[in-house]
């Protein structure tokens, strides 16, 4: 009886097996326009409408869906307009200084057939402007004054004054919208409008489909004006967790992710046959912050951080070079400054506090700040060098820095407590001045300018200038900056701005890591910007004789 | 019964808006700030203030609960903040998900666990049964998002026999007929389905193993045995029946921790279900969507519960509790 039974059982698994196989899909596309590329995302877009988000995730696939008028190249010089690529303008001229004039390419269409018009232009900038649309880009609009439709293929931007990164400003964040299609919805809904989870572009991909929490699939526009995408099909995989997302490229289950991370994990992609590694360089930066501001009451200084040698002396104490080697390996720089490598001013001959124990304990003594109880932690007046450092419970990275640098700071005699927040946490004890010093890692855009300025002057204050750090030297020098006429010009006044901050010991720069992506070897043609890694997905491409089984799948 | 299951379904709705103010309350009072932009981008306060002013979180708190509440009444969950649809919209795209995951797990847990637990009752205290004790005890002391990243990294990653998480493959779902997408559907599931029911079966096991080994020295067992009866027999028929009862228990408490574990294996599978997508909307303050997912949360365990109760009191009448 139970031998029937069993017998049973395994005909019927073997059965279903049989009929499983005899269901795979089969594929017949060929030649160089097949190709299936499949991205491991670290995190889900949260809409697909350009003026409402931020995020970097959404960015990816925003980008393959909508056009921006012209694009940055991958030398990122965001210093004039020679570094710019064409898209939907076919070219622009300045007008006059304040006035540049973008000639539309008649063949740009969007998804529905509609032609792409100067109208739709100018009607995208209202929309990123508009208070109730509420766009977390209106500030890197705020130099232009209006973007106006002189005639249905000329969009005419005019500026408030001349400035060298003026036409960064109006085409960096700016993607064109359908006007046909918006301009029904009232403004105060489009964050929850249905084209932000249908969205109808004029990209090189259309959108297919949206499962949510699982991926998006965007399928090649073969009649894309700029030419026909050769990856037939693009679908980004969600995950909410980094070493999942590894572990899908790595067992093939997705072809590529932007960052691996650690050495260990660049080492067990490394391992992998079918992928390849892409170098680039980063956009991050983290830094130890100061806090200028008594936390307790933000109208007084830091009892210990006002003190400028104070500051010196921690930074000086600090073997950035060691911990860098120690926990990256040869996977990220130290950085001369608050910067990245991927921004044009990165210049590794400025100035920088040096790693110097006994200069740094000469410092705090000449201070007054010595240990007067034989406790281990210098004092002074009563207060004791001790101070709280806060750190986002998330990053690992971040969580293991606080610890080496808690070791390193003892030596010298200050005490270092770390406390441990989740990132929401962080972000609004931060903004509040409620801390005394934060590990706080920057995601830049290719600009110097908007980043530099908002964490370290005046403007930033209540923004991201956490430590309440002025020096009108360095404003002075960042303002010199931002109107030079020349490059050379600039960077002096760069190098300058660095100089004071360095100087000042603002903060210590821990580490700028290069990002490294991996990509599954079939796919060529791979060219990263180091800003936006998926802004050149369209010039990839699978050969004919590199395609597998899921490059040739009809949908 | 009628009077016995009104008194019970009015307890639960208590319980259900005990849950809603706590979790209203908490969200609301912990600190951070929903609108927030991505880690690492600057902060842009008047537009934070406008969001804020839109979403009517600028009101005193007492004022946006009965607001909440009111609309709650309605069926109406709020937009959620973060997702940019309302929040009974993304929690309907998830909650089946959750249900087919925990389903499935309660399948694995209840099966193997039974399994298991009768197997180690037949040769109590012998070598089989002491090494299935250490190896039930070891699984039920594991974490369940360390069991979770091992059974990824080993059958995933490195054996490459299941995929590495998702709901079904992105690439071929699509044109697989119904057969072919019900094998893909269960493919994706083995690993994390089997993650929460491996887990809820260590414990299952030693629990069932101690309801047989009571059951087994009673003298309806002995009878049994003297009737000549073969030991599988007296085992699984007699013996069993008898220690299902305290199995409904078993199941009523089960959902919540299944509920539980899901949070952390639809994590790190990145299954989209209801746990995982709560958890992001912690994260995030998205406190529409944290307060919707805790009342469905709530709602779900306190009708397993409920059921549980009925189930109990059907299958042994002593239980109920007498009419008045």
């Amino acid at each position: 009886m139970l031998g029937d039974m069993r017998r049973i059982v395994w005909t019927a698994a073997a059965a279903l097996l049989a009929l499983a196989s005899a269901c795979r899909p089969r594929g017949g596309c060929s030649g160089d326009y097949c190709g299936t590329l499949v991205v491991a995302l670290t995190g889900e877009p949260d809409v697909l409408l350009p003026p409402i988000t931020e995020q970097s995730e959404s960015q990816a696939v925003l980008d393959q869906i909508f056009l921006k008028v012209a694009d940055l190249d991958t030398t990122l010089n965001t210093f004039g307009d020679s570094a710019f690529t064409p898209l939907i303008a076919r070219s622009w001229e300045w007008a006059d200084p304040k006035t540049l004039v973008f000639h539309i390419d008649p063949r740009a269409r969007w998804q529905d057939g509609t032609p792409v018009t100067a109208t739709d232009v100018a009607f995208s900038y209202d929309a990123y402007v508009d208070p109730k649309v509420n766009s977390p880009y209106a500030g890197s609009l705020r130099q232009i004054s209006a973007v106006t439709a002189r005639d249905s293929l000329t969009a005419v931007f005019r500026f408030r004054q001349h400035y060298p990164e003026m036409f960064y400003d109006a085409v960096g964040a700016l993607r064109v919208l359908p006007a046909h299609i918006l301009r029904g919805v009232p403004r105060e809904q489009w964050a929850t409008a249905a084209f932000g989870h249908q969205p109808v572009g004029d990209g090189p991909y259309r959108f297919v489909e949206w499962k949510p929490g699982d991926h998006i699939e965007l399928a090649a526009d073969s009649t894309f004006f700029l030419g026909r995408p050769h990856i037939r099909r693009l679908i980004f995989r969600f995950t909410s967790n980094q070493q999942v997302a590894v572990s899908q490229t790595i067992a093939g289950d997705a072809d590529m992710i932007s960052f691996l991370g650690p050495p260990d994990v660049v080492a067990r992609a490394r391992a992998a046959p079918q992928l390849a590694l892409y170098p680039y360089r980063g956009s991050v930066h983290t830094d130890l912050v100061f806090n200028f501001v008594d936390p307790a009451d933000t109208t007084r200084p830091h009892p210990l951080f006002a003190e400028r040698d104070v500051r010196r002396a921690l930074a000086m104490s600090v073997d950035r070079a060691r911990l860098l080697q120690s926990v990256f390996g040869n996977l990220a720089r130290v950085p001369p400054g608050p910067m990245t490598p991927m921004w044009w001013i990165w210049d590794t001959t400025l100035a920088q506090t040096k790693y110097d124990t006994t200069g740094a304990r000469w410092l705090l003594e000449r201070q007054g700040w010595r240990d007067s109880d034989g406790d281990g932690i210098r004092d002074k007046n009563g207060v004791k060098l001790s101070f709280h450092l806060l750190v986002p419970t998330t990053s690992g990275l971040r969580r293991q820095y606080a610890r080496l640098l808690q070791d390193q700071f003892r030596k010298v005699g200050a005490e270092v407590q770390i406390d441990e927040v989740e990132p929401n946490v962080l972000d609004t004890r931060a903004r509040t001045g409620q801390f005394d010093a934060v590990l706080a890692s920057w995601n830049t855009d290719p600009s110097p300018s908007s980043g530099i300025a908002q964490t370290w002057t005046r403007e930033g204050f209540g923004r991201s200038n956490w430590g309440r750090y002025y020096n009108a030297d360095f404003e002075r020098f960042l303002a010199q900056a931002e109107s030079s006429k020349t490059r050379p010009q600039a960077a002096r006044a760069w190098r300058g701005a660095m100089q004071v901050l360095n100087s000042d010991a603002a903060g210590i720069w821990l580490y700028a890591p290069d990002n490294i992506a991996a990509v599954h070897r079939r796919v060529a043609g791979v060219v990263i910007r180091p800003d936006a890694w998926w802004a050149l997905i369209r010039l990839w491409r699978i050969p004919g004789d590199r395609l597998i089984a899921r490059d040739r799948l009809e949908r | 019964m009628g009077a016995w299951l009104a008194r019970r379904s009015l307890a639960a709705l208590a319980i259900v808006l005990a849950v809603v103010t706590f979790t209203f309350l908490l969200i609301h009072l912990a600190p951070g700030s929903p609108f927030l932009p991505p880690p690492g981008r600057p902060v842009d306060p008047d537009a934070l203030l406008r969001t804020r002013h839109t979403f009517g979180l600028d009101r005193p708190l007492p004022v946006q609960y009965v607001r909440y509440l009111a609309a709650l009444l309605t069926g109406d969950f709020g937009p959620s903040y973060s997702r940019h649809e309302t929040a009974a919209a993304a929690l309907a795209g998830a909650i089946p998900n959750t249900l087919l995951l925990a389903g499935a797990a309660l399948v694995i847990d209840f099966s193997l666990g039974l399994a298991l637990g009768c197997w180690q009752a037949a040769r109590a205290r012998r070598a089989g049964d002491v090494i299935a004790g250490s190896v039930t005890l070891f699984i039920a002391s594991l974490p369940t998002f360390w069991l979770a990243l091992v059974l990824l990294l080993v059958f995933g990653e490195r054996l490459r026999w299941f995929p590495v998480g998702g709901l079904s493959d992105p690439v071929t779902y699509a044109a697989l007929p119904w057969i072919g997408k019900l094998g893909d559907r269960a493919w994706h599931l083995a690993l994390p389905a089997l993650t929460l029911g491996l887990v809820g079966a260590a414990g299952t096991a030693r629990y069932q193993r101690a309801a047989l080994l009571e059951v087994l020295g009673r003298d309806f067992v002995r009878t049994a045995r003297a009737k000549g009866l073969r030991e599988r027999r007296v085992l699984l028929v007699h013996a069993l029946r008898n220690a299902l009862l305290p199995f409904i228990t078993l199941a009523g408490l089960a959902f919540p921790f299944l509920l539980t574990g899901a949070v952390l294996v639809e994590t790190v599978f990145a299954w989209p279900g209801m746990g995982k997508l709560a958890a992001d909307a912690i994260f995030s303050r998205d406190y529409p969507l944290v307060t919707a997912s805790a009342v469905i949360g709530s709602a779900m365990v306190v009708t397993g519960s409920l059921l549980a109760d009925v189930l109990y009191a059907v299958a042994d009448p002593r239980t109920r509790v007498p009419a008045p």
